[in-house]
């Protein structure tokens, strides 16, 4: 059971469809956008007790550090995030301020989640 | 990581439940100054400011526009507005009201690009719990301080603050 929200909990927004799409991948726990400067998620399909607002703030922070840190070493811009932990991960791509982020439990296929995020993320404005 | 700035202590007036807490909403949240008050102005804890002028400021200006604030979400939505952002070119600020035994008390914060409204209002929600936790229950024999006794606690609370008692 999964729930979409927007911030106003009503109509869609335009990222919903870029979501269902992430969301119905094998293992995929939750989708956000997020802006990374606010670190607030624009649009949300998660599962029931996936806590959406901090995971946008804290990934949308990841990210902007990650950016920060390939400019600084001098790598250009981010692509692709993954951060792989215990019992699943979050994997994070950005497009400007908005970056989308995805949870995921362990058996989830990342190749395959990884290349449907880099589509999606062309398709963030 | 500060970004190379050298980070000020946080200075409570006598109130050491609130130390904690702050410290900690300080050091994750990253924000640069941070104000803790009751909704009546009088200031309980800073971190930041180096002018007790400054603080009086704030607290003057933070209780004012907490009431606005609370006033006009009465008036349009039945309840009152808890919290107010406001984005500036470099700094924002976050304002929003906490409820713990001890009373309302309405926390004023300023941060920049270091942190993000989001992280800010994350830690918030932390903070506001641990001072739940961590505030004394309220004695049934305190009142509302009365407009005499205002100016010299909060006098004495700045002098506090500053520590010049």
């Amino acid at each position: 059971m999964s729930t979409s929200r927007n911030g106003r909990g009503q109509a869609k927004t335009p990222y919903a469809e870029i979501l269902a799409v992430l969301v119905r991948q094998r293992g995929v726990l939750g989708s956000f956008v997020v802006s990374e400067r606010d670190g607030i998620a624009v649009d949300s399909n998660a599962q029931i007790g996936v806590h959406a607002e901090a995971v946008a703030a804290l990934a949308a922070s990841l990210h902007r550090k990650a950016r920060l840190a390939c400019g600084a070493a001098g790598c250009g811009d981010v692509t692709f995030l993954r951060l792989d932990a215990e019992r699943g991960g979050i994997c994070a791509a950005g497009r400007d301020d908005l970056v989308l982020v995805t949870i995921s439990e362990t058996r989830a296929n990342i190749g395959l989640l990884r290349v449907e995020m880099m589509r999606a993320a062309k398709a963030l404005t | 990581m500060t970004g190379g700035v050298v980070r000020s202590p946080l200075r409570t007036a006598g109130e050491t439940w609130v130390e904690e807490p702050l410290t900690r909403f300080i050091d994750d949240s990253r924000v640069r100054l941070t104000l803790l008050l009751e909704s009546s102005g009088r200031v309980l804890a800073q971190h930041g400011f180096t002018r007790s002028i400054d603080v009086m400021s704030a607290c003057a200006l933070a209780a004012a526009i907490h009431a606005s604030a609370a006033e006009i979400g009465r008036q349009l939505d039945g309840t009152p507005f808890t919290s107010l952002h406001h984005p500036g070119q470099e700094r924002q600020i976050f304002l929003a009201d906490l409820s713990t035994p001890r009373g309302a008390h309405i926390l004023l914060t300023v941060f920049d690009d270091a942190t993000s409204i989001g992280l800010v209002r994350l830690y918030f929600a932390e903070l506001a719990a641990r001072l739940a936790t961590a505030a004394p229950v309220q004695s049934a024999t305190v009142t509302a301080p009365s407009l005499t006794d205002f100016e010299s606690d909060l006098n004495r609370n700045l002098a506090k603050l500053f520590g010049r008692i």
